[in-house]
C-alpha cells in the first residue's frame, strides 16, 4: 500500500507536514465542573473533569500536593468494528496512566494538597492519535473547570512512513507498523511533558519526527488558545466583566 | 505600568511585568513566573485604581476557599465539638459548634446532617481544613447563623459575585418589585432561597439559575413572564 503518493499526497488527500481539522467545544456537560470536546479529523474525544474535591481513598492521599485520577475508556461504537472495550482493558489501563502522567506536570498539584481531581476521557470516534487527542480535551477541561494550570499543554503525533515524517498520523496510517511518536509539550516554556514511540528510528530521522510533532504541537496549542480565548471572552461579555 | 485592566488571560499567560519597587499584592488565580506576574486559570484580570492590587475573575462551579468571604454550607456532620460543613471547596469545612451567637457549653445549636448555615469562612490555608464562624469579631450574628427552610440554588462563581454586589443584581431588583422572599448568597456559588410560599420559592430559583447570560432587558421579560404565571 503506497502511504504518500508521487505527488506527495497521503490517504486522506493531506500533505506529509498537515494536521488534520481541528475543532473544539467547551463546557459541553452540565454536571461536570468542567469538560471540553476535542476533535483532530475523525477522532473525537470528550473530557470531564470533577474536582479538586475530597481524596476518596484515604490512604492514596498526598499529604503535599493534590492526586489525579484519569480514566480512559472508549466508547464500543468509537471504531469502525463495533466492539465493547471498557476502561479496565490493558490499552486503557496504560493510555490512562499516560494521560495522567502529562496532566500531574500540567496541573499544579502542590495547590491543591490533599485533594484530587477526576480526569474522565471517553474516545468517541477513533481514528488514531487518541491519546493526544484525550490530552489535549483533558487540558481544556481542566482550564474550564479552573483547576489552576502551568501551561495549556498541548499534544500531537508524528510518524515516519515510506521515507517521509508525517504529522498528525489517521489510523490507517497508524496500523501501517511505522514508528508513531507521541508528544505533549508546554508551548510557553517548551518543555515535554509526554514523549512515546512505538517501533524504531535512526536518531536523526528521529530527530526530524520529534521536531515535526514539536511544531505539530504548537499549532494544536494555539488554536486550543484560541478557541479557550474566544470562550472566557464570550462568558466574561455575557456578564458584563469586559465589553465586546 | 501597563495597564492590564480587563484583558483576557489564559493559564500560561503573562499578565504584566512586576513593578520595579512598591508592593503588588496579587489575589486568585495569579502567580509570579520570574520577572512577570502569570495567570493559572483562565479569567479577566482587573486592577485597582492604585494598581497595588491585581486578580483574575474566573468563572468555576467549584470553591476555592478565601478567609473573609460568606458562604452557605451543608452540615455533613458532628465531631465532638465542631460540625464539618460541605462547602462545595476541595475539603470540608470545620465550623465549632461554640461559633454562634450566644452558643455556650449548655446551649448550642442543635444542626442536623443536611442542615444549612450561612457563615464566614474564619481562617483558610491551602494545607488545612477552611474554619468556618458564624459570629462576627465582637461575637455578633448578623446576617450569619442557620438557615431554615428554603431550597438551595448551585450557581457558578462569577454569577455569585454578581449577586453579591451592590447596586443589587438585576434579577435579585426585577424579582423584588413584585415578590417577597429572601436569599442567602454564598461566595462558594450555593444560593439559599426562602418565602413565604413554595410556588413564589420556586419561582426565585429559577429565574436566578437561569440569568447567568441574560442582559438586565431579558431579566425583566424572564421575570415578568415567571410572575404573570402563578398570579
Amino acid at each position: 500500500m503506497e502511504y504518500v503518493t508521487p505527488e506527495g499526497l497521503r490517504i486522506d488527500g493531506r500533505r506529509p507536514k498537515e494536521l488534520r481539522r481541528l475543532d473544539c467545544s467547551l463546557d459541553v456537560l452540565q454536571s461536570a465542573d468542567g469538560s471540553a470536546v476535542f476533535q483532530m479529523g475523525n477522532t473525537k474525544v470528550l473530557a470531564a473533569v470533577f474536582g479538586p474535591h475530597e481524596v476518596e481513598v484515604r490512604n492514596q492521599m498526598k499529604e503535599d500536593k493534590a492526586i489525579i485520577k484519569c480514566e480512559y475508556a472508549m466508547a464500543a461504537f468509537s471504531t469502525g468494528e463495533r466492539r465493547k472495550r471498557g476502561k479496565s482493558d490493558r490499552r486503557s489501563q496504560e493510555l490512562s496512566l499516560v494521560i495522567k502522567a502529562a496532566l500531574e506536570q500540567t496541573v499544579m498539584v502542590e495547590l491543591l494538597p490533599r485533594t484530587q481531581i477526576d480526569v474522565y476521557v471517553q474516545v468517541l470516534q477513533a481514528d488514531g492519535g487518541t491519546r493526544v487527542a484525550a490530552i489535549n480535551a483533558a487540558v481544556l477541561a481542566l482550564a474550564s473547570a479552573g483547576v489552576p494550570l502551568r501551561d495549556l499543554a498541548a499534544g500531537c503525533a508524528a510518524g515516519y512512513l515510506e521515507g517521509h515524517s508525517l504529522l498528525d498520523l489517521n489510523f490507517q496510517e497508524d496500523s501501517a507498523g511505522g514508528p508513531d511518536c507521541s508528544i505533549a509539550l508546554h508551548p510557553n516554556s517548551d518543555r515535554l511533558v509526554l514523549l512515546q514511540m512505538d517501533s524504531r528510528l535512526p536518531m536523526d530521522t528521529f530527530e526530524a519526527v520529534l521536531n515535526l510533532a514539536q511544531d505539530g504541537c504548537r499549532a494544536v496549542a494555539s488554536f486550543m488558545r484560541q478557541r479557550l480565548l474566544e470562550h472566557t471572552r464570550k462568558l466574561a461579555m455575557a456578564r458584563g466583566a469586559v465589553r465586546a | 505600568m501597563a495597564n492590564v485592566e480587563k484583558k483576557v488571560c489564559l493559564p500560561g499567560d503573562l499578565v504584566q511585568k512586576l513593578p520595579e519597587e512598591g508592593v503588588l499584592r496579587l489575589g486568585p488565580g495569579l502567580e509570579t513566573r520570574e520577572q512577570h506576574v502569570a495567570a493559572v486559570k483562565s479569567g479577566v484580570a482587573h486592577q485597582n485604581k492604585s494598581g497595588s492590587l491585581l486578580w483574575l475573575e474566573g468563572r468555576q462551579k467549584r470553591y476555592i476557599p478565601a478567609e473573609g468571604d460568606v458562604v452557605v454550607g451543608t452540615i455533613v456532620d458532628r465531631y465532638g465539638e465542631t460540625f464539618t460543613v460541605d462547602i462545595n471547596g476541595p475539603l470540608l469545612a470545620l465550623l465549632p459548634q461554640l461559633a454562634f451567637e450566644g452558643a455556650t457549653r449548655r446551649n448550642r445549636p442543635n444542626l442536623k446532617s443536611g442542615d444549612l448555615v450561612y457563615a464566614r469562612v474564619a481562617a483558610a490555608s491551602r494545607d488545612l481544613e477552611p474554619q468556618l464562624s458564624c459570629v462576627d469579631n465582637l461575637g455578633r450574628a448578623t446576617v450569619m447563623g442557620p438557615l431554615k427552610d428554603g431550597i438551595l440554588v448551585q450557581v457558578t462563581s462569577s454569577q455569585a459575585r454578581a449577586l453579591l454586589a451592590s447596586p443589587p443584581a438585576p434579577v435579585l431588583q426585577a424579582l423584588g418589585a413584585s415578590l417577597q422572599y429572601e436569599v442567602a448568597v454564598g461566595q462558594n456559588g450555593r444560593v439559599w432561597v426562602c418565602s413565604a410560599s413554595p410556588r413564589t420559592t420556586v419561582l426565585v430559583a429559577n429565574a436566578i439559575s437561569a440569568s447567568e447570560f441574560l442582559s438586565p432587558l431579558q431579566i425583566q421579560t424572564l421575570v415578568g413572564r415567571l410572575v404573570a404565571q402563578i398570579q
